[in-house]
């Protein structure tokens, strides 16, 4: 067992993850959490709301409750993991690179949500019931937030 | 994302400096030390006013910590 716990240990990529946190400020791990909270919780909804939708389920208010208790989740996952963050290494603040990396992140994932209403405008005009639009729109915030989150990490690691 | 084409002197300066380090830097010139070692790694280009700053903490002039290579770069005119 120690054997194998030894072996663990060594994998390069585990310990450069390891490494990778361990260097990151408070602002990196903060969008690190709010990409996984996100990533999880929004996508366990989409799931959850793709059944529905495929069960034929196409009036909103089934999905409310739902939808409620996923952005609670969320909420309550982000806060333990900013707290749990915040208690291990003592936040900076945020300074001037961590406000141009979010701007520019900001900047070149808000398109997704563009699309998302030209294409609900779209479903409007085709009269698609509005459960599915509403879905659209929801979807392309999520996948803009999730983009921005993916585009700070990378201007984080890669530089800019 | 291509690197900046600004180099700089801030590990040197800093070894001479009676081996100052990232984070005490970065405490003088109100920035956290991951954007120290990202201006130092040349994958940040800090503001003016940073860059000043850093200028400050060495008493050295900013030509004498930062260096631009115009190179092929886009002109004007």
């Amino acid at each position: 067992m120690s054997y194998i716990v030894d072996i663990m240990s060594n994998i390069p990529v585990k310990s450069d993850i390891a490494v990778r946190w361990m260097g990151a400020s408070f602002e990196e791990r903060s969008v690190w959490i709010q990409l996984f909270s996100m990533v999880l919780i929004l996508g366990g909804y989409f799931l959850a709301a793709w059944q529905m939708l495929s069960h034929g389920m196409t009036v909103l208010v089934p999905y409310v409750p739902v939808f409620a208790v996923a952005v609670t989740l969320m909420v309550i996952v982000m806060a333990v993991g900013h707290a749990a963050v915040a208690i291990a290494s003592r936040p900076e603040g945020r300074d001037e690179r961590d406000r141009l990396i979010e701007w520019r992140a900001e900047s070149n994932s808000g398109w997704l949500v563009g699309a998302g209403v030209i294409l609900g405008i779209l479903a409007m005009i085709a009269s698609v019931p509005n459960v599915w639009t509403a879905h659209l729109l929801f979807l392309s915030l999520f996948l803009s937030e999730v983009l921005k989150c993916v585009l700070q990490l990378v201007y984080y690691r890669r530089g800019m | 994302m291509a690197p900046t084409t600004i180099s700089n002197q801030i590990r040197a300066l800093r070894f001479h400096h009676g081996e100052m380090t990232q984070q005490e830097l970065a405490v003088q010139i109100g920035v956290s030390r991951q954007t120290v070692n990202a201006i130092e790694a040349g994958k940040y280009s800090p503001s003016l006013e940073v860059a000043f700053r850093i200028a400050r903490v060495f008493d050295k002039p900013l030509e004498d910590v930062f260096q631009f290579d115009a190179g092929d770069g886009p002109q004007r005119g």
